[in-house]
């Protein structure tokens, strides 16, 4: 799906991202995880092609800048950390932009059917004639979430999401729903590529971990392997505890 | 689908109510006929009646509706490039005027009438002609390159160094245009008096004809971004990842403003506040939604400024009011009240 080769990037003579391999499959969901400062949004940045890299990003295997702008917008999508607070529009005409790619002028049927149903999804169709900008700032994320889940509803296969802490501001049950959305996302031979802090989540529905600490991959491999104590107690300098989760039997960290 | 033939139906109401105005823009005025209507003239005229007076065909023909077209070419792309830049700015402050854009056409606008004739006679005759359109252009372009660098970093624009990198350009553009004013001879005077308060009244066919051009180019280019400045709103980094090449974007808004703000200021000197006046009614109307005040914005400044124009030369009848008292008394208040609005987001 998609592989960067020891990517550095760097502010100033700051290094943030040192020499980090990520490789990719069709269908797995990737949670990058680590302490705040570690380079996860830069990661994600560059392989998601926002900011130039001198290394080379293989998309699909072809260099991610050989790519057409406009064809891209249909095989990936990136939710950002920082989203705009300020868009005098309605919630159903941001979620429409998500389409934007794939309409001229007018929005065609299948434009208007993708936004009612990613709107039902992520649950703000109730919402869909209210300002944006009167929402509170869990229904603004999940907003965008419906937006650019909107623009990867198409034929083509193997299509890529990356998404920047999307559940910041959410509550409990809509942080398990769209993590829901992203698993259901995956299991389509589409893959994502999210940026989390909550590991426990991260154990539940990831499919590999990639864990970070200033600007170097600590560890990478299935939640069983990653998330160990040593590694997470290292990573965090904060003491954990690991033990089986008693439902799933997924890994369950507990701090402190 | 319903929203597009919403849009068709906006479209198609402004513009009737466009050609209402003109029609009662064409019969107002002081000469008289002699009992006929302007409209019998303006039928004379299609028709090519021999009878017909030179006097009156002169008044309804080449100064009347060569004058409504005007106002309808100008007030349009005023409107359009004040829509044009609140989108690349992000923000309803943003207009020719406010930014220093006029300011900085007027400026070399006034620099080539006085200073023109010197090197005149080395230019070539096309460039001659259009020497003062040509000296707008660039004087547009440059200003709005320089607010551009100085208030927006990282995509993000900073509205108070925008506008205050306006009140600059504005400042140095009053200062030698005051100094050309002291130094110029009488008939360069009367031309720099007209820049600076703006008039309609040199309409002719000959520049309606290049404004047009200019026109349509604009649009043709301009009027499709409605859907990428919408998706501006989210964030240059956001716009890009929905296929939207936002470099480019940038600097077609950034030549295509200058271009228009630079052909209205050579052709009819600085009326402010059209930009902000059109927009701002349209945003009550359709939030920002730039898929419809983009489009809507075009008919809108024409008829804004067409009225004003009517309105301004039959007040004071047989005299005229210049035009840009008119657009300031409304335009004012529009800046106060979005100056409210914006101090409640802060």
């Amino acid at each position: 799906m998609i592989k960067a080769h020891q990517i550095n990037y760097k502010h100033k003579e700051f290094h943030i991202l040192d020499g980090v391999d990520v490789s990719l499959e069709y269908g797995e969901f990737l949670a990058i995880v680590g302490p705040n400062g570690a380079g996860k949004s830069s990661l994600l940045s560059v392989l998601a092609n926002e900011v130039k890299s001198k290394q080379k990003i293989l998309f699909k295997n072809k260099s991610i800048n050989d790519w057409e702008v406009k064809e891209l917008s249909k095989h990936k999508a990136k939710f950002s950390q920082h989203n705009s607070n300020d868009i005098p529009l309605e919630v159903k005409d941001v979620v429409m932009m998500g389409r934007y790619p794939y309409f001229d002028a007018q929005p065609k049927k299948e434009d208007l059917e993708a936004m009612n149903n990613m709107m039902y999804e992520t649950d703000i169709f109730h919402l869909k004639d209210r300002e944006y900008n009167t929402l509170s700032g869990g229904e603004k994320q999940r907003v965008h979430l419906s937006r650019v889940l909107a623009q990867l509803q198409n034929e083509i296969t193997h299509k890529l999401l990356f998404l920047d802490e999307p559940l910041n501001n959410l509550d409990v049950k809509h942080q398990y729903k769209a993590l829901e959305i992203i698993k259901k996302f995956t299991k389509k031979a589409n893959s994502a590529i999210v940026v989390l802090h909550d590991l426990n989540l991260a154990a539940q529905y990831a499919d590999k971990i990639l864990l970070m600490k200033s600007g170097k991959v600590s560890a990478y491999g299935s939640p069983q392997e990653v998330f160990t104590a040593e590694n997470i107690s290292e990573a965090y300098n904060f003491p954990c505890t690991i033990c089986d989760h008693p439902i799933t039997n997924n890994p369950m960290i507990i701090f402190g | 689908m319903k929203t597009q033939s919403k849009l068709y139906f906006y479209i198609i109401i402004s513009a009737i109510l466009l050609i209402i105005i003109a029609v009662w823009s064409l019969n107002t005025g002081v000469y008289d006929f002699g009992g006929k209507s302007a409209f019998e003239i303006l039928g004379k005229i299609i028709k090519g009646d021999p009878s017909l007076s030179l006097s009156d065909k002169y008044v309804v023909w080449d100064v009347r509706a060569a004058r409504i077209i005007m106002a309808i070419l100008i007030g349009s792309m005023l409107a359009v490039s004040g829509t044009g830049l609140q989108g690349l700015f992000k923000n309803p402050l943003a207009t020719g005027d406010l930014i220093g854009l006029t300011s900085g056409a007027t400026l070399l606008a006034a620099i080539s009438i006085v200073l023109g004739g010197h090197f005149k006679q080395y230019l070539p005759e096309a460039v001659q002609f259009s020497l003062v359109g040509i000296s707008a252009f660039i004087g547009a372009l440059l200003s709005m390159m320089l607010v551009y660098r100085i208030s927006t970093s990282g995509g993000k624009t900073n509205v108070v160094m925008m506008l205050l990198t306006g009140v600059a350009i504005t400042a140095i553009g009053f200062s030698i245009t005051g100094f050309l004013i002291y130094i110029s001879k009488d008939e360069q005077l009367r031309d720099l008096t007209f820049w600076n308060l703006g008039s309609l009244a040199a309409a002719t066919w000959t520049k309606n004809i290049i404004l047009t051009i200019v026109l349509i180019i604009s649009y043709f280019i301009l009027l499709p971004q409605g859907k990428s400045l919408n998706a501006m709103m989210l964030g240059e980094k956001d716009a890009q990842h929905l296929g939207i090449n936002v470099e480019r974007l940038k600097k077609q808004i950034i030549i295509i403003t200058a271009l228009m703000v630079g052909s209205c200021v050579a052709f009819s000197g600085t009326i402010g506040f059209v930009g902000l006046i059109v927009p701002y009614i349209l945003r009550l109307l359709f939030k920002s939604n730039y898929a419809f005040i983009l489009p809507l914005s075009a008919i809108c400044g024409s008829i804004l400024l067409l009225t004003a124009d009517t309105f301004s030369r039959s007040i004071v009848e047989p005299s005229e009011l210049p035009i840009g008292i008119l657009t300031a008394l409304m335009g004012g208040p529009i800046f106060i009240a979005i100056l409210i609005k914006f101090k409640k987001l802060l």
